[in-house]
This record gives structure tokens, C-alpha cells and sequence, in this order.
């Protein structure tokens, strides 16, 4: 075993040279992930890198090892759900319906998108995988799929703080506040001032004098935090359509260049999220805005509204028609109800006030949360007693309970470990897929 | 159950694919042919699950493309008179 940790980290240039001479990128794409890890090399002394036989899988017609890397006491990665892009890292196409164990090198956080992967190491490095075919995962060509992670290598002379995976294009945010993106642009959703996509990931020359602290990438649409910057905080641009954009009260195609989001000038914004047609800002007191398409039976909002709640909350994430938010206390509250049936239908009972809209999640009978995340049409949450809950639609396996079935709420998901070993626990969840990260 | 609603300007033409496709929440694409939407198809697919959308078009502009303005001259005369007295 240890024999195989020596061999793969000091031979991996030489590996490199080899594979790249003799195979298709996707042999090389292990490596390149491991190689570009400072991280893992410091970790190596604690890690266990097997080739495990039961894990191999074919490519090109090549038999490739599947190394699996397995830690004493390291960070574990589950996916389940959508996986015909190979977005869940298995190095599978097919979809899993129960959570499965992969073995991809120690990540600090993930962005999910409609069927692709950024990773962020703490060391700053970013690996993606999944559907490439508009250049959203940066390797500096279109790929139809990426089965395993792969370095974002030009990106490798930046220390990358942020990231955020969209239906098909990809932003990344750097310490010193420069914002890279890349993948489709045909609605200016890259805001480079046209709508060209790119394979590799472009500085974004509007924010070269500020600093973008955050980026969140939508169906069509981005949004851009900056940092220190109050009258002008919360930047939008790409498709607008149904209000995403948030500048004005008219209905905007598209801009492909970014432009200020109305009515956060004197609100201190900390958070932002986009997902589908939707977008959302969270203020440093807790506020919660959303702006674009309408959650179940509400008109789309083409400018920030602010949820009329007393509840302060600390995240909230978005689906394509439905929101999770989670108070400081634990609590979780569902915006709108779902087409697939995550709550009953609401349109029956909307009054005037957008409160009505918000319902605490069913079942959960107090237990307090710790993280929640939002595909399409699923939500995950992950409780303070070490339990991974999922509802929603369930077609894909998204919910991780064995089946292809929907939940109309909360139902935990197996993951044969016990999380209370875990320090932390965070789900992450593309359009149809769902992912969990623990660390020691 | 339509999924939802979308305008078929809303919809990319995919070359590949020979149709107008929109993303769907399972990741895939709802799909549909210009032969479809010539015959008043109004439901796009999504090969990948049982989910479908319902476009929202006009069937004339898809059968004039084709046959140039032949067909839809021949489909529309009072129209094509009325703009010229117009």
C-alpha cells in the first residue's frame, strides 16, 4: 500500500509524461488532480493509497486503475443522484441511487451545477469533472464528460477563494478578489461584454479594480459580491428575463456586461445565491432578498424583495422553484412549495404577504440544523445529531434512499458512517445530484 | 404534469442534437425537432426522465421556414392581403 503513495507521488511528473504520450486525457485525469494537491502531499504520511481492484473502471478501451485513497482520520466525499455526465465522481456513467464513497483527493469545499463539479482544496487549487461540453469545467477544451477530477491548471498561479458551478458556466474567485469564468456565454452570463463562452477560465476585466468576494452562477444568469464596497455591493448579468438580474423594474433580455443590482445601498449584503431563474442576497442582519422568477404562485420580482420575516437568517440556498433558508438557531424554512411535490401546492392558499410562502420543513420536531443545500427540485439538510436528511423529487436517486422515489419531507439517508465522528458535515447539490463532505 | 411553460425564444437551437432544447432540473435537456413543432407538437421531452415541458409557439412560424414563403403565403392569403392593403 505504501508502496503505491512513494510510487504515485514521486513519479507522478513522470507518470504524467508517460500517460499524456500514450492516452486520451481522461487516463491522465487522476493524476493531474493529485498532482496538483500540495495539500495532499503534506498529508501523505497518513494516507493510504490502494489500488483497489473492484474499483476499475475502462476508458478508450483502457483498463485503468482506480486509485482510492483511504485516510485514517481524513476528509470522506459521498455522491449519489444524476450521473450520466459523470458528475458524481464515481467514474461511472449511470446514476446511484444510495450515497457512494468516492476517493477523490481532500477538498475544502464544492460548487455543483447542472451536471458539473468544481472542487476548491484549502491549498487554494481547483479540480472539476462532470459535463464539459460548453467549456464549464476550464481544462482549456470542450469535453463532452470528465470522469475524474482534473486541475484547473490555469488557474495554479492563484490562490482560489471561491467558486460557483451554473447550469453550464463556471466562475471562480481569487484571494486577492480577481473573478475568472468560463463555460457557455450565449446570454452574457460570463460578463465579459459578449457572449462568447470559453473553455478556460477569463478574468472578468469589470472587477480588475475592486474585489469580488463571491460569485453564484444561475441557469443564465451570474451575480458578483464585492467586498468594501456598500453603495455598489451586488452586481448582475447574463439572462434576465424573468427579473434575475435585479437592476430593474423592466423586463431585460440579457447584458453581458455587470451591472448594479437596485436597492442594497444601504444594506450590508454577506451572501448571494442564484440558482435557475432565481436570485438571492442575505444582509449581515440576517434579511433575506430574493429577486426573479416568482416561487409557486407569486408574480417574478425584477428587484430585490426583502422576506417580510423576524426570523435572521444565516444561509439560504435556491433551487429552480423553491428555496431553503437556515436561522442562527437551527431552523429550517422552505420558500415556496415545488412542482414535484415537496410541499403541497400553495397556490391555493397565497394571500398578499410573501411570509405565507415561507414554511418551517415538516418533521424535523425541533432538531436543529447545521447546513442545507438545494438541487432543481430536491433539497438535503444535515441535523446537529449527525443525520443527512433529504426530500424532493427523487427520479435520479437524488435523494440518496435506495430508490427513485419523491419525499414530501425530510428522510435520512444512509451513509454507513457515523457522522457524529465527523467535525463538520456540508451537503452540496447539483441540478439532480447530491453530495456530502466530512472533515475529522 | 407540464413541468412548466416556455417560449420557444427561450429555447436554444442545438445543432448536435437537431433541436430546441431547454435544461431540465435532472440535468439533461428537454428536447424538441422543428418536424415536431411543424405539426403542433407542443411537448418537449427530456430523454432522460419522465419530465416534458410545454412550448409555447406559433405553428406557422415553423411552416413557413422550410418551404419559404410558398407555404406560407398559401396558409395565410387574408393575412398577406390585409398587411398589403395596409
Amino acid at each position: 500500500m505504501f508502496g503505491w503513495i512513494n510510487r504515485v507521488m514521486e513519479e507522478s511528473e513522470k507518470l504524467k509524461t508517460e500517460e499524456n504520450g500514450e492516452s486520451e486525457e481522461i487516463t491522465w485525469s487522476w493524476g493531474a488532480g493529485t498532482d496538483g494537491l500540495p495539500l495532499d502531499l503534506k498529508d501523505s504520511a497518513n494516507a493510504a493509497i490502494v489500488a483497489d481492484p473492484s474499483f476499475e473502471v475502462t476508458a478508450n478501451s483502457k483498463t485503468l486503475p482506480f486509485v482510492e485513497e483511504k485516510k485514517e482520520s481524513g476528509d470522506r466525499l459521498w455522491s449519489w443522484g444524476a450521473g450520466t455526465d459523470g458528475q458524481l465522481g464515481t467514474g461511472r456513467i449511470q446514476d446511484e441511487h444510495l450515497p457512494r464513497q468516492l476517493s477523490l483527493p481532500s477538498v475544502s469545499s464544492l460548487a455543483c451545477g447542472g451536471a458539473h463539479v468544481i472542487a476548491l482544496t484549502s491549498a487554494g487549487k481547483v479540480l472539476s469533472w462532470g459535463r464539459g461540453n460548453s467549456g464549464q469545467l476550464g481544462h482549456g477544451e470542450v469535453v463532452n464528460n470528465m470522469l475524474y477530477p482534473k486541475a484547473v491548471t490555469s488557474l495554479e498561479n492563484y490562490f482560489i477563494t471561491h467558486v460557483s458551478a451554473g447550469w453550464s458556466h463556471s466562475g471562480f474567485v481569487s484571494d486577492t478578489g480577481s473573478l475568472f469564468t468560463c463555460g457557455d456565454g450565449s446570454f452574457g452570463q460570463l460578463g465579459h461584454g459578449d457572449h462568447a463562452s470559453h473553455c478556460s477560465p477569463v478574468k472578468v476585466s469589470c472587477f480588475v479594480d475592486q474585489h469580488v468576494a463571491e460569485v453564484a452562477c444561475g441557469m443564465r444568469h451570474s451575480l458578483v459580491l464585492l467586498k468594501g464596497c456598500l453603495s455598489s455591493q451586488v452586481y448582475g448579468f447574463g439572462s434576465g428575463k424573468r427579473g434575475q438580474l435585479g437592476f430593474s423594474k423592466d423586463k431585460i433580455k440579457s447584458i453581458n456586461l455587470p451591472k448594479v443590482v437596485s436597492g442594497f445601498e444601504d444594506v450590508d449584503i454577506v451572501g448571494i445565491a442564484a440558482n435557475g431563474d432565481h436570485s438571492a442576497a442575505l444582509s449581515v442582519d440576517g434579511n433575506l432578498y430574493t429577486w426573479g422568477r416568482g416561487f409557486k404562485g407569486f408574480e417574478d420580482s425584477h428587484l430585490p424583495q426583502c422576506l417580510n420575516s423576524t426570523l435572521k437568517f444565516t444561509k439560504a440556498t435556491l433551487g429552480w422553484n423553491h428555496a431553503l433558508a437556515m436561522t442562527g438557531d437551527g431552523e429550517a424554512y422552505m420558500l415556496g412549495g415545488n412542482h414535484l411535490g415537496v410541499l403541497k401546492d400553495l397556490r391555493n392558499e397565497c394571500s398578499d404577504s410573501r411570509e405565507a410562502n415561507l414554511k418551517k420543513v415538516p418533521g424535523l420536531d425541533g432538531i436543529k440544523i447545521t447546513d442545507i443545500a438545494t438541487g432543481a427540485e430536491h433539497s438535503v439538510l444535515v441535523t446537529e445529531n449527525g443525520e443527512i436528511k433529504t426530500w424532493g423529487w427523487g427520479e435520479h436517486g437524488q435523494l440518496g434512499l435506495g430508490d427513485d422515489g419523491d419525499q414530501l419531507s425530510p428522510v435520512t439517508v444512509s451513509l454507513g458512517y457515523d457522522l457524529n465522528e465527523a467535525a463538520s458535515t456540508k451537503v452540496y447539490c447539483g441540478s439532480g445530484f447530491t453530495f456530502a463532505l466530512t472533515k475529522p | 404534469m407540464s413541468y412548466d411553460d416556455v417560449e420557444i425564444e427561450d429555447m436554444e437551437w442545438n445543432e448536435e442534437l437537431q433541436s430546441y432544447t431547454y435544461p431540465c432540473p435532472c440535468g439533461d435537456l428537454f428536447q424538441i425537432t422543428k418536424e415536431d413543432l411543424k405539426l403542433g407538437e407542443e411537448i418537449a421531452r427530456c430523454p432522460s426522465c419522465s419530465l416534458y415541458i410545454t412550448v409555447i409557439y406559433n405553428m406557422e412560424d415553423f411552416l413557413g421556414s422550410s418551404d419559404q414563403n410558398r407555404t406560407n403565403k398559401g396558409l395565410q392569403p387574408s393575412k398577406q392581403q390585409a398587411v398589403t392593403v395596409a
